[in-house]
């Protein structure tokens, strides 16, 4: 038995279908150190986790995870098993039940039971104890829906710790807090060292890996780039090992001459609609040409979707600025508004957002196109069929038939299907969420090709993207947001990942 | 690449066709099986009485005010809302109508006939009209929970309608008035009825292979088609025949079976429609497809109220009163005729059709149970049986197919 390393993995593979998502993974984590990992969207940081956590049991993934000097070999109440030997997990979004105490949280599912009836004094008794122990400055007895974002995070810990914890794993714990609470973060973290307990940090800010960690593990492309001392590395270097590989033939090139400017967007502000207080878009301004696509680079939780979901009219409230289309102003202030002024959303998530599964790819297609086929009351099925039908054909869609339903179609083909109801309604700008997310790479390429097509025949094309390389190798010019607002738009030419990733996590102002 | 508009191909044989078409109707064939085993099933406990010309023609006649609020009642569920006060609200519509006759045009209009039942008919169908307005703005523009909001509703009419009638029953057997769910259409006009349905359905498939043809698709072949039509057509003819002697097709049923033609249309080939089950599907895709959610969860309870309205014209008509207990437990009839029609309670899917055949399911099994003499507590019984039954085939078809 090693008694320096708590945890090591050994050669863990872990294949989805058309996918490695951890390919040969072998790193130690050592004794109450804080181990950082950190990657681009999709490097394979949360897969690991998972690994970690029980939610793929073992049998699911090839290779070995030591923890504790044996061999980790949970079963099929996995993430249960995971929690009783010690290794608790704080995901990124928050798992609390908003209605309910801190102290009931904190106990959920292990309250003390006697008689039948829930022991509340020792329930509150004990969360204050945990609370005091580690430092966490909240009452046990508030109701967490009246407690900030920070606040919450700190329940979190203390639910994860109240199962006498050895490894804490902390998923992007800060993408929500402000300053001020992520140094309160710091503070509790550098305690939990001091009663032993072993801190895996991931995240996206690289700043705070110097504020946090012991050592740094990169990795990209389900890979282990590098372990080092966090005192041996500098930003750039994080940088370079994230963005790494030189750029392969993944892109077809266009032949475009972006024309006018068609859709212009001036220091727009706009406010969480459920928190007025809260901004969401605080300054983004850029333009986009006729047959161009503008790639706009921002890690998660840059604001990005929350731009375009309220150029859309479905988020966020316009406090500031101006949005002009065609050198008209507009506000949308609903979906419907947005495509009548010109606009097409192929939102983030295709399931949730993009299609309704549960009918057929036909009435996908023609569901926000029924007007061109209807005449008073009545649809002209026909039409609808023959429009639809040529839109999924130029797309490729591989079906027998649109009478199929969506939720049966492989991740590439329901892209697809979203991006067909889109261009039936000839959009003049095209948002494109994250478009080829979750799909393999044939159906990426021709997602590809077909954006080329677009921009061609002069549909401006703004796409979002998590994968650095898709905007540096689709893009015209590439805006990079961060933290809410828009730091630069540059010519494609001028961007290289390097600096698009400094923009991105802070490091660089422009 | 080669997509076929149709999951019909020319390569595929009939017999494969016959059973994809099946299986896309799984749920419906159920219950028409259920239907026919039911039937079967009195027909030997009652010695044949069961399929006696007045029997069916009573049966038929039966199952129509559950119906009317039950095709509403699909596309309400349909949205994922549910209303609850639909029994109640057609309720309170009969003792309008029964009122307006009796006490109001009666008086006003000494010696008319058809005019008190018009304005009594016009009156009732308003006022359904108006309740569905106004919960349908409390629900889509105030946001409310529908359950709730209509659960209110119910005690609201339940209310008023105790209101009106002051405890008392009020007639509601004007003439005219009382043909409304009382009369029957003359054998004669039966027959002419069935050859207009007959001409209807042939004009609708060769209009229909028209306009493929014009599109360039390969319609059907033409024997499916009239096979299609020829099917339907028997299954008219052989329920015109059979109240053709007794009185006639029950004008009520006439009144159903327009409605509900109507519906099916508004639900399969309008936008209406189409939104409606986009919404119910993924409300939030729908949202972002553009479609103005609040405004088509309004329109589906206005018309759900102006269904009610037609309902409680047809009840009052039926029983020719309007009693105090009128519509009570309505609602619930309406919600499992729907939902044993296949209407999936998480919403987005649904047919008229479907809630008809469940409609007709329940009507089957009361008049039979009522025919055998079982007691009315073992009625309930038996249907509560059949209702998770016939819901648990559903979901179990869904998971293994």
């Amino acid at each position: 038995m090693d008694n320096e390393n708590v945890l090591e993995f050994k050669h863990v593979t872990k294949q989805f279908p058309g996918v490695v998502a951890l390919n040969d993974v072998s790193f130690d984590v050592r004794h109450g150190e804080i181990h950082g990992i950190c990657g681009e969207n999709g490097a394979g940081k949360s897969t690991l986790m998972k690994v970690l956590s029980g939610v793929y049991p073992h049998g699911t993934y090839e290779g070995a995870v030591i923890y504790d000097g044996q061999e980790l070999k949970l079963g099929q109440s996995s993430i249960r098993e995971a929690v009783e030997k010690g290794i608790a997990i704080v995901y990124q979004e928050l798992t609390l039940v908003p209605t309910r105490t801190v102290g009931e949280n904190v106990y959920l599912g292990k309250e003390p039971v006697e008689h039948g009836g829930i022991i509340w004094d020792k329930v509150y008794a004990d969360t204050q104890a945990i609370l005091t122990k580690y430092q966490l400055d909240v009452d046990p007895r508030a109701v967490v829906n009246n407690l900030g974002v920070g606040k919450m995070q700190m329940v979190e810990i203390a639910k994860a710790l109240s199962e006498n914890a050895k490894i804490l794993i902390l998923d992007e714990p800060t993408s929500a807090l402000s300053k001020e609470e992520v140094e309160k973060l710091v503070k509790i973290l550098r305690g939990l060292k001091e009663h032993g307990i072993t801190c895996i940090y991931i995240s996206h800010r690289l700043e705070e890996f110097f504020l946090i960690t012991d050592r740094v593990t990169v990795m990209r492309d389900g890979k282990i780039i590098t372990t080092q001392p966090t005192k041996d590395v500098t930003q750039n270097d994080l940088v370079k090992y994230m963005v790494g590989r030189e750029m392969k033939e993944r892109f077809p090139k266009g032949k475009r001459k972006p024309g006018e400017v068609v859709f212009e967007v001036e220091g727009l502000e706009a406010a969480d609609p459920n928190d007025p207080k809260r901004k969401v878009l605080n300054g983004v301004s850029f333009n986009v040409h006729k047959g161009e696509i503008l790639g706009i680079a921002g890690l998660m939780g840059s604001g990005r979707t929350e731009l375009v979901t309220t150029l859309f009219g479905e988020y966020g409230k316009v406090t500031h600025g101006k949005i002009r289309i065609n050198g008209r102003e507009i506000t949308p202030k609903s979906a419907r508004e947005a495509i009548e002024a010109g606009f097409s959303l192929v939102p983030e998530d295709r399931k949730k957002m993009g299609l309704v599964l549960i009918q057929t790819i036909l009435r996908n297609i023609s569901l926000p196109n029924l007007d061109q086929f209807s005449k008073f009351f009545s649809i002209n099925s026909n039409a609808e069929l023959q429009a639809s039908l040529q839109q999924a054909k130029s797309l490729t869609i591989k079906t027998p038939s649109l009478d199929v339903l969506a939720e049966t179609l492989s991740g590439g083909n329901q892209q697809k299907v979203v991006i067909s109801k889109w261009l039936l309604s000839k959009p003049e700008v095209l948002i494109m969420d994250d478009p080829t997310r979750g799909i393999d790479v044939g159906a990426k390429f021709e997602i590809y090709k077909l954006m080329n097509d677009l921009a061609e025949k002069g549909v401006a094309i703004i796409m979002i993207s998590s994968d650095l390389e898709e905007v540096l190798g689709m893009s015209d010019r590439v805006m990079v947001m961060c933290r809410g607002h828009s730091t630069i738009t540059m010519p494609v030419a001028e961007a290289d990942k390097e600096r698009v990733m400094s923009l991105a996590t802070g490091v660089a102002v422009a | 690449m080669n997509i076929s508009p149709t999951a019909d191909t020319k390569t595929e044989s009939l017999s494969t066709r016959f059973f994809q078409s099946i299986k896309s109707n799984i749920q419906s064939f159920i219950l028409l099986f259920a239907v026919l085993a039911i039937w079967l099933v009195f027909t030997f406990t009652t010695n044949g009485l069961y399929l006696d010309p007045e029997n069916i023609s009573n049966l038929f006649r039966q199952m129509c005010v559950t119906s009317f609020l039950a095709i509403g009642m699909v596309l309400v569920i349909v949205t994922g809302s549910i209303d609850l006060s639909v029994g109640k609200l057609s309720g309170f519509v009969s003792v309008v109508a029964a009122f307006l006759q009796y006490y109001v045009w009666f008086k006003l209009l000494p010696g008319q006939v058809l005019l008190p039942a018009i304005l009594s008919i016009v009156g009732g169908l308003l006022v359904g009209l108006l309740a569905g307005v106004v919960q349908g703005y409390i629900i889509a523009y105030l946001g409310l929970p529908a359950f709730i909001v209509t659960l209110g509703g119910m005690w609201f009419f339940n209310g008023l309608l105790l209101l009106v009638t002051q405890g008392k029953t009020i007639p509601a057997n004007q003439p005219v008035f009382s043909d409304i769910a009382q009369g029957y259409i003359p054998s004669i006009w039966g027959w002419v009825i069935f050859a207009i349905i007959v001409a209807g359905l042939l004009w609708n498939m060769f209009s229909g292979r028209r306009g493929k043809q014009k599109y360039g698709f390969t319609p059907r072949p033409l024997y499916l088609d009239l096979l299609t039509v020829g099917i339907v057509a028997v299954l008219v003819l052989a329920y015109v025949y059979s109240v053709n002697n007794y009185k006639g097709i029950p004008a009520p049923v006439l009144l159903l079976a327009i409605a509900a033609v109507l519906m099916a249309y508004a639900a399969n080939n309008t936008r209406f429609g189409r939104y409606t089950y986009a919404i119910g599907g993924n409300r939030e895709a729908a949202r972002l497809s553009g479609v103005d959610i609040k405004g088509i969860v309004f329109r589906v309870f206005v018309l759900m109220g102006f269904l009610c309205g037609v309902a409680g014209i047809v009840l009052a008509s039926y029983v020719g009163y309007g009693t105090i207990a009128a519509g009570t437990g309505y609602e619930l009839d309406a919600i499992a005729a729907a939902i044993l029609g296949g209407t999936s309670p998480l919403g987005g899917v649904g047919t008229i059709h479907g809630a008809l055949i469940g409609a007709l399911v329940l009507a089957s099994l009361t008049t039979g149970l009522q025919m055998m003499n079982v007691q009315p507590a073992w009625q309930y019984v038996v249907k509560a049986v059949i209702l998770i039954t016939a819901v648990y085939a559903d979901f179990y078809f869904k998971q293994h197919r």
